[in-house]
């Protein structure tokens, strides 16, 4: 059989007309069921970000008595001058990026070690994820009490008397920790999951060339691994950089602003200062920060992957 | 097919035109029928046990009495109470009866979200409550005017709380209401009374702004000028007098217990307790958490406030203001008018354990008492003076932004006086730039 046999003679004109006709009105149909999905996402969505972004070029205030207009990108320049600003970045990329970091390499520990044959594998795998099954809020809560300078079960175990989330060096930390474990079922979760892809020929193939644990694991499973290794920790750090509830129950971006993430301060400028257009130009930029951020990261590992 | 997917597609939007409408229909309380009885929301910050109890018999007694007004008492938190409010004043849902206090109604009433009380007061209510009272809740409407903005009925001075035990055994002379300690007799006390792993004095100082601020007045200092409607931040010798008197005691005389520094109001009461440091300055609301848990036999007396030059000290209000888009702000005011009528403020006074602003209820007998120091605690209303800083707009966002920070950090030693009153004026200017634009 040859390619030149099996090929179809080219069809035609009136044929391929109805043919694009029949395509447009799939489309069509297409659209018109696609619309109960995107209306929502339209009005809810789409409409809300337009309007912040919009925002972030005036001076809007939450007031009742202030006419709001343009005033370009005063905000930004506002923004990029303001040492609040540039601290609370600081603070939030030390959190975001030492968030991920740890939390990818404990999770990596973690789905390693569930990923053995365990007595009681089941149980410990549904606790491990137990933490995920909290409301940061209530995850909050319950480090606060950890914390808690005079009943804290830390300061108890350690013979301690350390206010953990009041101290000007010692909160971030602390919130650090918290972030880490808070973040780390999702985490331990895809990467189990792709443990579990990993062809088994593979290291039965290099078992025969006789190499040890370290190699397997250095040579196999982190390579295989790598796909998922990019996306969770993607994910994580746009997680991360965007957190609010679990570091406004615990610190409110206390002490003296040392644990004021981006996110904290947007929200400080808008709900306690009033000014909104400011802080919808914060919201912008760290918006173009993350995918900048991410943009980079991504594109660096497809070429690599290439 | 295409007729169907047509009408299938002009269903689905009217259906989406129609629950988008319907999200911002009902705006803030709903207007009433006639022969229907008005409703009130009434937010409240009470969260002492007694005081919630004392405010939900007043709004039941009122809602028993007033057929026609019924009063819904909703809960808040002074933790979060203006974030609340600004997003319920931006979406039209704010109650119609706000406790707030009056720091917070500067901003609020700038910005146009409250009711200008001052025409509409009842002559009782307004003569109960002296002038100096009604100062502190007379701000700028954003637009020049002045107008009272709420009615202040609940006030704080700061006292101090001594262990009996240990005043006495350091023989020093007892102030009283007509003859106070000054500045100087308070640190040669807490000097003398500081031996053998005891403190004189305790300063809690987490949060150090409004108390060192309210004391400063102590020695006419405002930390605020005002020149040709510009505000600016301003820490001269008057200002300073307090911040180097307080941090002499940790440093020089070493006469206060380091360990409070970094500590809430309410932290080092174990402490005192147990007789590691004998004075401790404090609002007068702490002498409920005093009364409560001291344990037995713990002897302690309240003395009254400090004396510089003047004994002034700044003060704020508990405040119940009426929403600007409030349906009902007659009604609102005549709930706010009973709710704050002598009785009930001697009541209110009474579960918060604070200091009320009506004359006739400072007078009555629970006040006057010298049980838990209730007589020393009245007595210090007369030193009350409008707090300076009360008027600033943007005070909120430099207090938080620069003024703790940097204020933590000089009484936990790391800046010097000169830093720190640098600190307070550079950054403080800018802070207070953006609110005068």
């Amino acid at each position: 059989m040859t390619a030149t046999a099996t090929r179809p003679a080219p069809p035609t004109p009136p044929a391929r007309h109805a043919r694009r006709r029949r395509f447009s009105r799939q489309t069509r149909e297409m659209w018109v069921l696609m619309l109960p999905a995107l209306v929502p996402v339209l009005l809810f969505s789409v409409g809300p970000l337009l309007y912040g972004i919009a925002l972030a070029f005036t001076d809007a205030r939450n007031t009742r008595n202030h006419e709001t207009s343009f005033v370009g990108l005063e905000n930004l320049g506002d923004l990029l001058t303001a040492e609040d600003f540039w601290s609370s970045f600081r603070i939030g990329m030390i959190w975001a990026v030492s968030v991920t970091g740890l939390q990818f390499l404990a999770a990596l520990g973690l789905a390693l070690l569930l990923n053995q044959d365990l007595r009681f594998r089941g149980v410990a795998r549904v606790l491990a994820v137990v933490p995920w099954a909290m409301p940061p809020v209530v995850i909050g809560l319950m480090w606060k009490l950890v914390y808690h300078p005079d009943a804290g079960i830390l300061n108890s175990v350690l013979g301690t008397h350390v206010n953990w989330l009041a101290d000007f060096s010692l909160a971030l930390p602390a919130i650090i920790v918290v972030g880490v474990w808070t973040g780390m079922p999702q985490t331990t979760v895809v990467l189990l999951a792709g443990l579990q892809n990993v062809p088994r020929e593979l290291y039965e193939a290099v078992e025969v060339d006789g190499a040890g644990r370290w190699r397997k694991f250095w040579n196999i499973t982190l390579p295989q691994l790598k796909p998922v290794i990019v996306a969770i920790t993607s994910l994580d750090f746009v997680w991360n950089i965007n957190q609010f509830g679990l570091v406004y129950v615990l610190t409110q971006g206390g002490p003296g602003g040392q644990t004021r993430l981006p996110m904290l301060f947007a929200y400080e400028e808008a709900f306690r200062y009033r000014f909104a257009g400011y802080a919808s130009m914060l919201g912008l930029a760290m918006a173009v920060v993350v995918l900048a951020v991410l943009g980079l990261y991504l594109w660096r590992q497809m070429r690599e992957a290439k | 097919m295409r007729m169907k997917s047509a009408l299938a597609a002009a269903a689905i939007v009217a259906l989406a035109a129609g629950c988008g409408s319907g999200g911002g229909g009902d705006k803030g309380g709903s207007k009433a029928e006639p022969g229907e009885p008005v409703k009130l929301n009434f937010l409240s910050l009470a969260w002492q046990k007694e005081s919630v109890a004392a405010n939900k018999q007043i709004v039941d007694e009122w809602n028993k009495a007033n057929p026609t007004i019924q009063v819904t008492y909703v809960q808040g938190s002074w933790d979060n109470v203006n974030d609340q409010l600004v997003t319920q004043f931006a979406g039209g849902t704010a109650p119609d009866v706000i406790h707030n206090d009056s720091p917070a109604l500067s901003g609020f009433a700038s910005d146009g979200y409250l009711l200008d009380l001052s025409d509409k007061l009842p002559a009782e209510l307004k003569s109960d409550i002296p002038q100096k009272s009604w100062d502190t809740v007379t701000f700028d409407d954003g637009k020049g005017k002045q107008g009272v903005y709420g009615v202040p009925f609940l006030q704080e001075s700061q006292v101090i709380i001594a262990n009996k035990k240990l005043l006495d055994g350091a023989g020093v002379r007892i102030p009283t209401p007509d003859n106070p300690w000054t500045w100087d007799e308070f640190s040669a006390a807490a000097k003398k009374m500081t031996k053998g792993g005891t403190f004189g004095v305790a300063w809690p100082m987490k949060s150090p702004v409004n108390k060192t601020l309210n004391l400063a007045l102590n020695f006419g200092g405002t930390f605020f000028q005002t020149t040709d409607g510009k505000t600016t931040v301003k820490v001269g010798p008057e200002e300073k007098q307090v911040l180097q008197r307080i941090h002499d005691q940790l440093y020089k005389d070493k006469s206060a217990d380091p360990a409070a520094l970094g500590q809430g109001t309410a932290d080092p009461l174990p402490a005192f307790y147990s007789g590691k440091f004998a004075l401790l300055p404090a609002g007068v609301y702490l002498r409920q958490q005093v009364a409560e848990q001291a344990p037995k036999g713990f002897e302690w007396v309240t003395l009254p406030p400090l004396k510089g030059t003047t004994a002034d000290q700044g003060a704020v209000s508990q405040t119940l203001s009426v929403a600007q888009d409030s349906k009902h702000p007659d009604e609102a005011l005549k709930f706010i008018s009973y709710f704050l009528n002598p009785t009930n403020q001697a009541k209110l006074a009474k579960g918060d354990w604070l200091l009320p602003t009506s004359v006739k209820a400072a007078s009555d007998p629970s006040m006057t008492t010298k049980e838990n120091g209730w007589d020393v605690a009245t007595a210090s209303a007369k030193n009350l003076v409008v707090a300076p800083f009360l008027k600033v707009n943007g005070f909120d966002e430099w207090k938080s932004k620069v003024a703790t920070p940097a204020l933590q950090e000089y009484f936990a030693n790391k800046i010097s006086i000169d830093d720190v009153a640098k600190k307070l004026v550079d950054d403080g200017n800018k802070v207070l730039e953006r609110y005068q634009r």
